[in-house]
């Protein structure tokens, strides 16, 4: 067919016909369509494998784990590359410049060890550190230079790296330069959550900062690039990663926290170890779990809680009854309780964990809760409230031929941590700082070198004699009550692995001994949340996928169909891959 | 080189635009400085606000938890509307208190005549069912209405703005919200 040639009085009429049109369309009222649901991305789908599979919270970062897996590294290799590539992808979740902790299954010794590489207190951190004539100092723990710690992250991975991987730093962490130098689109929840943060990132990196978009959010769709992390991976892996600990790095990290009113030290710094630890050990009916020790409460917590429902027949009451959920709800303010009273870094404090997790401690709760009605008076020691809100962290597993697992959970803390960077250096170092309690009698006050207690609870549950199930989940204090919920949706429940995941949570806890809100997910259904209101629970109804609730990820090992499956939760932009 | 032939094209491209451009900004109410900004549900989105308003080299003072107080001398309230559970943590609020905090300015700035323009700028993540409540209580209220268009995508805001006779201006991403703030406070 000929195509006629534009003539000038088409031109005239796309002229004046665009304004006109751009006119209407753009200023005046409309009447637009209401679209139909989003296409649901919260349909439950597990991913699956025969020889290999990461699941993490971001779709490129599992690229990278899958691709070291497939080019022979080992499930230690794929983690720290999966962690490389979070910090590039999820930068506001976790990174060098923060810490965690990482369960690690050796298959070929049939052993299981914990690498613990929480940040640590600064030398000179006291009990009083966040307190000005007398009156706390909330925002000091926010998005000061007090509220960061000494970080963890690098030190961890390097460790995991020399002692149980195959692979030099250099290779684990090529992918992550190169999400970092070539970018990717922006998610819903990178928007969601670099709009929240915008405060604290204006303030402390200014319009240019890194993590803006020539002054204000990213939108979903925009590509985002960090150049500076992406030299600064370059650094590290040409300069050698005690760079970041001991040369011209620790120097930046130390003049930025400084000029944000910090305390940090290069000897602080130069001084930072992660710490080789056996596992933290539970069981539940054939299940056993291993997880990490304090100062992570939340493998502790979930062992509490796995004591406690073991004497219920939940089975019978069914999943997210108003008996489940009630009885669970007064165990989790009984848990929150002793970890006001109990919980700090154990280097400094006897936490009594071998109580904590007898089968009579956890009957005496048992037997305190009563059926149908919030009891009220939990046992209580100084708590800090503040520490609820959070959503932050990230969580990733790795599964690898030879039957090694890795459960890693790490963190900056809150969102987009303490919104400080480093000068050029394009990574965010972390506000860990907050997780110690501002009550300077408290056994979580801060202390020099001493390290916060964390809710983390990676960890790896065992059917007999086997690795069964790789679980870990973000959500601040919300991540041991979620990993339960989960496990329990599991073992009693039936459902899949994604299924367990997606299904809506709740969660609760106590404040000086009073009951608080219970929090749900919208998608429980107003009958029950008639009845828990006639047992005396105050509700607070949140979205029907709430990041509040976690990001949890996991891998499940159906030894029956030799197969590999992974969970990603919806409700963040988690991801998986096996193959 | 233009050819000859598109010349009158493009000359005629060029005066329709300013044509358009000279209706949208007299179809809008004109604002007046010294502007008080707050939010409505303490999202971060009211530094945005703040932000765009310091680019489009308005007079504005910024106050999160404004009170009727502060509305002083003000001669245009501009209410930056989203809920943040974590926001209304931080200032120790819940959202019946957020609410009673800006229905009370609202009456207050109705009293002294001072204008009301509301801007929504989070898009989509910025709706649910908290914001939206938000919207629907004080968006009637306003003078003229700024959303970002991600944000009304079930047209929630033009519904309102028709019912109201509110003028309503739609832009693509929040960065284009410095340009209408130029138009409607123009001193010329």
């Amino acid at each position: 067919m000929n195509r006629k040639p534009h003539s000038a009085r088409d031109f005239f009429l796309f002229a004046f016909s665009l304004p006109l049109l751009l006119f209407l369309f753009s200023c005046q009222h409309r009447v637009l369509e209401i679209p139909g649901p989003a296409g649901d991305h919260h349909h439950p789908h597990n991913y699956t494998g025969k020889k290999g599979m990461v699941v993490a919270a971001h779709p490129r970062a599992v690229e990278a784990g899958l691709d070291t897996l497939k080019r022979g590294g080992n499930a230690v290799d794929a983690a720290i590359a999966t962690a490389f590539a979070l910090n590039a992808a999820e930068p506001f979740a976790s990174g060098i410049g923060g810490g965690g902790f990482m369960v690690i299954y050796l298959a070929g010794e049939d052993r299981i060890t914990v690498i613990n590489f929480r940040e640590k207190a600064p030398a000179r951190a006291h009990a009083d550190m966040f307190s000005e004539n007398g009156k706390i100092q909330e925002a000091w723990k926010k998005s000061h230079g007090l509220a960061v710690a000494v970080p963890g992250s690098l030190a961890g991975w390097a460790y995991a790296l020399e002692k149980y991987g195959t692979w030099k730093m250099t290779d684990a962490a090529k992918p992550g330069i190169r999400i970092a130098e070539q970018g990717f689109p922006v998610s819903e929840t990178f928007s969601r959550i670099n709009k929240d943060e915008y405060e604290k990132i204006l303030q402390n990196g200014g319009e240019s900062s890194a993590y803006l978009n020539d002054g204000f959010p990213y939108e979903p769709g925009d590509i985002y690039r960090n150049p500076d992390l992406a030299k600064t991976f370059a650094r590290l892996v040409s300069r050698g990663w005690r760079d970041f600990y001991e040369g011209e790095i620790a120097r930046e990290i130390v003049r930025a926290v400084e000029r944000h009113g910090g305390i940090m030290s290069l000897e602080d710094l130069a001084l930072y170890s992660p710490v080789e630890q056996p596992p933290l050990e539970g069981t539940y009916k054939d299940y056993t779990v291993y997880t990490i020790r304090p100062p992570g409460s939340g493998g502790l917590h979930i062992i509490q809680l796995l004591n406690i429902i073991a004497n219920w027949p939940v089975k019978e009451w069914g999943f997210n009854s108003p008996r489940y959920v009630h009885q669970l709800s007064e165990a989790f303010r009984f848990v929150f309780a002793d970890r006001a009273r109990y919980l700090g870094d154990p280097d400094f404090n006897h936490v009594p964990v071998k109580e904590l997790l007898s089968r009579d401690y956890a009957k005496r709760i048992v037997d305190s809760i009563l059926p149908g009605q919030c009891r009220g008076n939990y046992p209580f020691g100084i708590f800090d409230k503040n520490q609820i809100a959070k959503e932050n962290t990230t969580h990733l597993c790795v599964a690898d031929s030879q039957g090694n697992i890795v459960s890693l959970t790490q963190s900056i803390n809150d969102f987009f941590g303490s919104g400080i960077v480093p000068e050029g250096d394009g990574f965010l170092l972390n506000n860990e700082m907050a997780d110690f309690s501002s009550q300077p009698h408290s056994v979580n006050s801060p202390g020099p070198n001493k390290r916060p207690v964390s809710s983390m609870g990676p960890l790896i549950l065992f059917k007999k004699d086997r690795p069964f199930l790789v679980l870990g989940s973000p959500g601040g204090t919300r991540i041991f009550t979620s990993l339960t919920q989960i496990i329990i949706n599991i073992l009693e429940f039936g459902m899949s692995l994604d299924e367990a995941i997606e299904a809506p949570r709740f969660f609760t806890y106590s404040s000086e001994g009073v009951a608080k809100s219970l929090f749900v997910e919208s998608r429980i259904s107003p009958r029950i949340l008639r009845s828990l209101d006639k047992m005396g629970h105050i509700l607070e109804v949140r979205e029907a996928f709430d990041t509040y609730f976690g990001g949890a990820q996991a891998i499940m090992i159906d030894r029956e169909k030799n197969q590999l499956i992974g969970g990603a939760d919806s409700r963040r932009d988690g991801s998986g891959a096996g193959y | 080189m233009i050819k000859k032939a598109m010349k009158p094209a493009i000359l005629g491209l060029a005066v329709s635009i300013c044509f358009f451009t000279a209706r949208s900004r007299e179809s809008f109410p004109r604002f007046e400085e010294p502007i008080l900004i707050t939010s409505a549900g303490q999202s971060a989105d009211v530094q945005i606000g703040n932000v765009l308003a310091k680019r489009a080299g308005l007079t504005a003072t910024l106050s999160k938890n404004a009170t009727q107080k502060e509305l002083g001398d003000k001669k245009t309230l501009i209410l930056v509307i989203g809920v943040s559970m974590k926001g209304l943590g931080a200032a120790g609020l819940d959202l019946d208190q957020e609410k009673s905090r800006v229905s009370a300015l609202i009456d207050e700035a109705k009293n002294k005549g001072i204008a009301l323009l509301c801007l929504h700028l989070g898009g989509e993540a910025r709706r649910g069912d908290l914001s939206d409540r938000m919207i629907q209580t004080f968006l009637p209220e306003a003078h003229m209405v700024i959303v970002v268009k991600s944000g009304n995508t079930d047209g929630l805001f033009t519904r309102i703005c028709e019912d109201k006779n509110i003028p309503l201006c739609e832009v693509d991403r929040t960065a284009d919200v410095q340009k209408p703030l130029e138009d409607i406070f123009s001193r010329d």
